[in-house]
């Protein structure tokens, strides 16, 4: 009868140790995930912030830490407006380029003949680099907004164009069988197996455009971007850049890296909920 | 389940060859009856499987035909839900629960979809997973997936089923279980089964009838008529009879692949 009881003490112990170490799980897992990166930043932007002072570096060569605050805060009132101005471009773009690309991709894919003679066109656009062609759009639609919304969709289209068709294309050969069983038309095959199965690559190439749209975007107000309040981060870069402001210019790269992450952490948590209840990339694993 | 002297599939003089020089099968001749379960037992490579695709509709013929109620299979999966096939990994779609998986067939072809769910969920009550419809195929097993295959298969009340190694991938104990429930649902829903393996054990506890192949060039080598009693208990693998027949069985595989003549 010793047997049982040993068991029973192992498990108690078990317990015991189970509790504790939730106790402890918050700040192991903050030890664990956050601790090393926010470490390193503070390390980084020491360093950033003695480099400068050290080597006697002047602020329009490089700012310190300190300088980029500074100007964030001074010019706030010319950096939020093209902030904002630069999102809602991107987002156009973007938006354009998922609803074209998607749309595109399917009527190409529910034809071999079409997908033969429109594809190869579609690659060789994507070769031409937008800045050679971004003036010719500038004198189609003027310079600003819609202007810059066009190069952003040019950027970001063909990612979307070309992982939706690998998607619609790489559907498993079972399945496919099994649709020609139940005689599936066309267009049920397309919808019912064709878009379903591609959702992973749609998504993957959303996440790619999403990015993309913002440097189109950025690009764009380069090439085609006006001033009167009306310019983006493009925009407002150009002009600092000719009035050497370099902690501004810092301020700004910075503000569009941040909004790249923000894109596409957002499109990220999209691309999870599409995917939620089946596909491998947007489950919990359990330990 | 009465056998009736009706042909359900007839394969005359059959040929399949693959790219001008893999000959999957040669003079493949073949009759089966309604009510049967034909199993396909051979060696992977014998062209068990492209036999069952051709009755499918899923593949042609080089020379000879085949016939499935006196039809081309492909004018039937045009125009009927006559039959239906089980694949060996059990091919749900994942983005689709349970329910939605059973409902795949029923949907394709239009129609009522109260009737079609009420359908769905006799067949998933058949193949005892009523309580599973809203769950999504991963998170089934393996055996749990094959199941809602087959109930998949049923939904659209076939009158042929094919299996193409069902069971192939299961474990040994839900294989035993599978294969009970299988031959229940043969009697219960009047059925033809053509059942394609290469597992002995498995063809002489199923069948009515063997048809034993070869491997390269893919040819039917000899066909076994399984004279045991239905119901079939587990029991029945201890049986003297059952272990002839599968002595019986294995000296014709072995045999036919030595390449000698038996039939």
């Amino acid at each position: 009868m010793s047997m049982p009881s040993v068991e029973v003490t192992k498990k108690q112990k078990l317990l015991t140790k189970k509790a504790s170490v939730k106790e402890n799980n918050v700040w192991s897992k903050f030890k664990q995930i956050y601790l090393g990166p926010i470490v390193a930043f503070f390390i980084f932007i020491s360093i950033w912030q003695t480099v400068p002072v050290l080597l006697g570096l002047k602020h329009y060569i490089l700012p310190k830490p300190t300088d980029v605050v500074n100007a964030v805060v001074q010019d706030w009132g010319l950096l939020w407006p093209a902030v904002q101005i630069t999102v809602v471009e991107s987002i156009m773009g973007f938006v354009v380029s998922a609803v074209i690309g998607i749309m595109v991709s399917v009527l190409l894919a529910s034809s071999k003949m079409l997908e033969r003679s429109i594809y190869p066109y579609a690659i060789i656009l994507q070769t031409i680099p937008v800045v050679a062609v971004a003036p010719i759009v500038v004198i189609w639609f003027g310079a600003g907004f819609n202007s810059i919304v066009v190069i952003s969709f040019l950027i970001g289209f063909f990612p979307v164009i070309s992982n939706t068709l690998m998607g619609l294309n790489s559907v498993d050969k079972n399945m496919d069988d099994l649709f020609t069983l139940y005689n599936a038309s066309k267009w049920q095959r397309m919808w019912k197996l064709r878009i379903p199965s591609a959702l992973p690559y749609i998504m993957a190439g959303l996440k790619i455009s999403c990015t993309l749209s913002i440097v189109g975007a950025i690009v764009g107000e380069y090439i085609a971007g006006i001033g009167g309040g009306k310019g983006g981060l493009g925009y407002s870069i150009t002009v600092a850049a000719i009035q050497v402001k370099t902690p501004y210019l810092f301020a700004c790269g910075i503000a569009a890296a941040m909004l790249g992450i923000g894109f596409y952490l957002l499109v990220s948590l999209f691309a999870k909920f599409m995917l939620r209840s089946w596909h491998e990339s947007a489950m919990k694993v359990e330990k | 389940m009465v056998k009736t002297e009706r042909e359900v599939v007839q394969f005359q003089q059959v040929d399949k060859v693959f790219n001008n020089e893999i000959i999957a099968l040669s003079d493949f001749d073949l009759s089966i009856r309604e009510g049967e379960l034909v199993c396909f037992l051979g060696p992977s490579g014998c062209g068990k499987s492209t036999a069952l695709r051709m009755v499918a509709g899923l593949g042609e013929a080089t020379a000879g035909s085949v016939n499935v109620f006196g039809n081309h299979p492909k004018e039937m999966i045009k125009e009927t839900n006559d039959i239906a096939f089980v694949f060996q990994d059990a091919n749900l779609l994942p983005w689709r629960t349970v329910l939605d998986n059973v409902l795949l067939p029923l949907e394709l072809r239009g129609g009522d979809k109260k009737e079609h769910k009420k359908e769905a969920i006799r067949v998933l009550e058949m193949v005892g997973l009523k309580d599973y419809l809203k769950a999504y195929p991963r998170q089934l097993s393996g055996g749990m997936k094959m199941r809602v295959s087959i109930a998949r298969a049923l939904a659209a009340k076939p009158k042929l089923l094919l299996m193409d190694e069902p069971f192939a991938a299961l474990d040994e104990i839900t294989r035993q279980t599978l294969q009970m429930e299988l031959l229940d649902i043969w009697q219960k829903e009047n059925m033809t089964i053509l059942f394609v393996t290469h597992n002995v054990y498995e063809a002489v506890f199923l069948s009515t009838r063997i048809a034993v192949m070869s491997a390269r060039p893919g040819r039917l080598t000899s066909l076994i008529d399984i004279d045991l009693p239905f119901p079939r208990q587990l029991s029945i693998r201890t049986d003297a009879r059952f272990t002839e027949y599968v002595d019986l069985a294995s000296e014709k595989l072995e045999s036919g692949n030595e390449g000698r003549e038996l039939v």
